[in-house]
């Protein structure tokens, strides 16, 4: 039998020399359509902007540029940057494992009323001890609420969309309750908390008007993640259990447990999203803080594609359009609501092209 | 007396094309009036695809189909019935919960729209029954048939839609021995009774046992069609596999199903003194709660082959996966290599050296988004052998890719390509590399065959020497009755979950075991 074990004569040298125009082949299969759906999406956003009356060109302009003439709309576009992306992951990193985590916002505001309670509290202390404390207790406030649903789902079988949207509703009642009951700034015509003590609050980087730390704490995140879900075993389980449960489960993998697990670690991404969103930008909690980073972060979590290393670069695209959403209307009338209907087309056109590239391949 | 008769059926020149994929280049097909032909070939050799062709599935690119000498265009199964073509596909397509009779009349015209009057279909279909001797209760539920009489339901439906040329798929491969002997005779009957019928297969034995001609194809060609009297299993196995194969190799042979299993010679046998695998009074339930391993015992020595003949649905999945430490049992226990393994996660099986080769390779068997590197490493993701300061070391795990890729002679791009693009038979080969890459002490292989070329299935076949060899005790699972019968150092039948019998290597007679795998044999050990 021990023929069979017998190495081959070594190969000829073709398949190295044949793998690099591969590799150029197969990234372009994967960046063509990306550039397509955009361009698509500018092109029939263009038309409904011509249909409403107002100049297209001059709209795509300011939408466009913003981000980058001015050191405000950077600043701007990178605050815009963080909570986009990590509700992208808080999307994501579940997605992995094959579940759906439409929570974010309700993660994003409990971390945020985590943060704010301590900042509040403790307002005494200084940034080196008040700071972590604020922004770990948003992660911890963000995988609470995420791991209700996680318990739901792994102990009775609960629809983890289901509970993720649902506590969402019971995150806004709570925020109210904090704001206009609890820490209530009277004087503020809106429900928000009072400010937060100063060792709360992200130190600036840079000239006026600075960038919060919170965006470098966004970039180690985001490298941490990457090595995460590529190098650790826990991550490999997450993409394997994600890729195809039953054959992860014979290979040995807890599935349901490490599914629970990915929800929790996405609140938690989402909640400091929430303490960055007080300790960087508002100082306070305030109603609507939320913004619409759920949908912009499941918009940007499907882009991607569940590439963990995708994510930050499209969040960022997603970031300059929300940017640049404000000045298109102010110079080109055209509402604001145009960007998010372009970054809607964008993903539909996307999604299409799945149907395209696979026709054009031939199955 | 010679006036010269069209055949039953002509197919000329006929193309399929699946995107830049050929699936039929060009074949030409004739078969005779009274006539069972044979269409035989490898996997993906285009048998399949053919008759899907002439029963109106798949629309040509190019050729032509004459019936008795006059052109037809079939567009669909429904053009193809009522040309007098009927198909028997492997799986079934019955209404589990209606009775024979309601089966068979579903979607034909019985009576007005109201007014269902089964008593004339019934006494059709018992006269069919008789005729043919494809003996069925007309009255019986489908579902509580085995799939025997459920297939003589399906060759029913045919003939009571008036087909005079019938195509049967791979009809034997759920059949006891005795049950292929009655559909061998039934087939006779309706070829005497002045039908045709088309025998897709890959056995040459059962082409040289029914058969009045073969068509030979291979890579989507007709190869050659031969007269019965003209051949034997050598000289068919060679055209067969072409070239470049060896028919007097016996493992080759055996694939084939060209050799008695009985003629096969104790192949030097690697079974070891010491007991590899003990299991005592195994009861295991499946998702739904039913019992369907009932008190199994089993013994399997290092370097031994244990195969386990049995109908599918026997409880051959869950005695696979008890074993492989997939799903618990109910009561009972499992040892491995002195280790009672009962209770512990499905991770401590593998660490073990439990190998599990799943019948269902694409479900139970790959990540098929991920690559091939990826899916040699699931399993031992967790294993020092892979980690480097805590996390995985993908460098090493990529050489190891490539190396299993050339050792296992996978067919890919590289170590990077998603193993959902792989063919079956490359499917089964990486899930082989990553059973045998720490030197498994028990191997579990569930129809480890099925589906596969001839080259992969010698492959696995060899790969499963060289593991007794080694020393690593194998259960082999399989429907395949040939295989199971070839490899195995003893046979065991297993019938509603329990052992219904037991032979060792040598002096294992099929009929004996396919009595038993149906709940008719004596001997019960």
């Amino acid at each position: 039998m021990s023929e069979t074990m017998t190495p081959a004569p070594p190969a000829a040298p073709a398949p190295p020399a044949a793998r690099p125009t591969n590799r150029v082949v197969e990234a372009l299969w994967l960046l063509v359509p990306y550039a397509v759906s955009v361009l698509l999406a500018f092109v029939v956003g263009g038309l409904i902007i011509l249909a409403i009356g107002r100049d297209p060109m001059a709209a795509f302009e300011s939408v466009l540029t913003t981000s980058f003439n001015t050191r405000f709309g950077t600043v701007e576009t990178l605050h815009k940057w963080v909570p986009i992306l990590l509700c992208a992951y808080a999307f994501a990193i579940p997605l992995a494992t094959g579940k759906f985590n439409i929570g974010a916002e309700g993660q994003l505001l409990v971390g945020a009323t985590g943060g704010v309670a301590l900042g509040i509290l403790w307002s005494d202390l200084p940034t080196i001890v008040l700071l972590p404390c604020v922004l770990i207790a948003g992660a911890l406030g963000g995988a609470l609420w995420s791991g209700i649903a996680a318990f739901l789902m792994v102990k009775f079988n609960v629809n983890e969309i289901l509970s993720t949207v649902v506590l969402n509703f019971i995150s806004f009642q709570l925020i109210d309750y904090v704001a206009s009951h609890v820490w209530p700034d009277r004087g503020a015509g809106h429900p928000a908390t009072v400010r937060v003590g100063d060792g709360a609050l992200l130190p600036g980087i840079g000239e006026a008007p600075p960038f919060h730390s919170g965006v470098l704490i966004t970039l180690v995140l985001v490298v941490a993640i990457a090595v995460f879900m590529r190098r650790t075993p826990t991550g490999f389980e997450l993409r394997a259990v994600g890729a195809n449960l039953r054959a992860a489960q014979v290979h040995g993998i807890k599935t349901s447990r490490l599914a629970g697990a990915g929800l929790v670690v996405g609140g938690a991404v989402a909640g400091l999203a929430g303490a960055i969103e007080v300790a960087g930008v508002h100082g306070k909690m305030l109603e609507g803080m939320q913004s619409n980073f759920l949908i912009l972060g499941i918009i940007v979590g499907l882009m991607s594609r569940g590439s963990m290393l995708a994510l930050p670069v499209v969040a960022f695209g997603i970031a300059v359009l929300e940017v640049g959403a404000g000045s298109m209307q102010r110079t080109a009338q055209v509402p604001v609501e145009m960007v998010l209907i372009i970054e809607a087309l964008i993903l539909l056109f996307l999604l299409l092209s799945d149907i395209v590239r696979a026709k054009i391949r031939g199955q | 007396m010679t006036e010269q008769q069209p055949p039953r059926l002509e197919m000329r020149g006929v193309v399929k094309t699946f995107g830049p994929v050929v699936a039929l280049d060009s074949v030409d097909l004739e078969v005779g009036r009274n006539e069972v032909h044979g269409l035989l070939g490898g996997n993906g050799a285009g048998k399949t695809t053919l008759m899907n062709v002439l029963y109106g599935l798949y629309r040509p690119n190019a050729g032509e189909v004459l019936l008795d000498g006059a052109p037809v265009s079939i567009g669909s199964p429904r053009d193809a019935i009522d040309a007098g073509v009927g198909m028997v596909h492997q799986t079934f397509l019955q209404v589990d919960n209606y009775t024979v009779t309601e089966n068979i009349v579903l979607g034909t015209d019985v009576s007005g729209p109201l007014r269902l009057d089964l008593g004339e279909a019934r006494e059709r279909i018992r006269e069919l029954s008789t005729r043919f001797g494809l003996t069925v209760d007309p009255d019986a539920v489908v579902e509580e048939l085995p799939v025997g009489v459920r297939q003589r339901v399906e060759i029913l439906k045919a003939l009571y839609r008036g087909a005079r040329l019938l195509i049967l798929d791979e009809p034997t491969t759920n059949l006891t021995p005795q049950e292929v002997d009655d559909l061998f005779g039934s087939m006779r009957a309706m070829v005497d009774d002045g039908m045709s019928v088309v025998l897709i297969t890959h056995k040459i034995r059962e082409t040289l046992s029914v058969c009045d001609r073969m068509t030979v194809m291979r890579d989507g060609r007709r190869v050659e069609t031969i007269e019965r009297a003209d051949t034997d299993a050598d000289h068919l196995a060679q055209v067969m596999v072409g070239g470049s194969a060896d028919p007097g190799d016996l493992i080759d042979a055996t694939a084939l199903g060209a050799v008695d299993a009985e003629e096969v010679e104790t192949v030097v046998s690697s079974v070891r003194e010491e007991i590899g695998v003990t299991a005592q009074g195994l009861v295991v339930v499946n998702d739904q709660g039913h019992e369907l391993i009932r008190g199994f015992d089993l013994d399997i020595r290092e370097g031994e082959i244990v195969g386990i003949a049995g109908v599918a649905g026997n409880g051959q999945v869950e005695l696979a996966e008890a074993l492989a430490g997939v799903r618990p049992v109910r009561s009972g226990s499992v040892q491995v290599g002195g280790r009672s393994m009962c209770g512990l996660p499905t991770a401590a099986w593998l660490d073990h050296g439990v190998a599990y080769v799943p019948e269902d390779r694409h479900r139970d068997g790959i990540l098929p988004t991920a690559s091939i590197t990826e899916n040699l490493v699931l399993g031992s993701q967790r294993s020092p052998r892979i980690r480097k300061h805590g996390l995985i070391d993908w460098g090493a795990a990529k050489q190891r890719a490539v190396d299993a890729i050339e050792q296992f002679s996978v067919r890919a791009n590289g170590p990077g390509t998603p193993a959902g693009d792989l063919s079956g038979g490359n499917i089964q080969r990486v899930i082989l590399a990553r059973a045998f890459a720490h030197q498994p002490r028990m191997l579990i292989l569930h129809n480890p065959t099925r589906g596969l070329d001839l080259g992969s299935t010698r492959f696995v076949y060899e790969q499963v020497r060289a593991a007794t060899a080694a020393g690593c005790a194998v259960l082999l699972i399989s429907e395949d009755l040939d295989e199971v019968i070839a490899l195995s150092d003893r046979v065991i039948a297993l019938y509603q979950g329990s052992q219904a019998g037991e032979w060792p290597h040598g002096s294992v007679d099929a009929y004996e075991v396919g009595r038993s795998m149906t709940g008719l044999g004596e001997a019960r050990v």
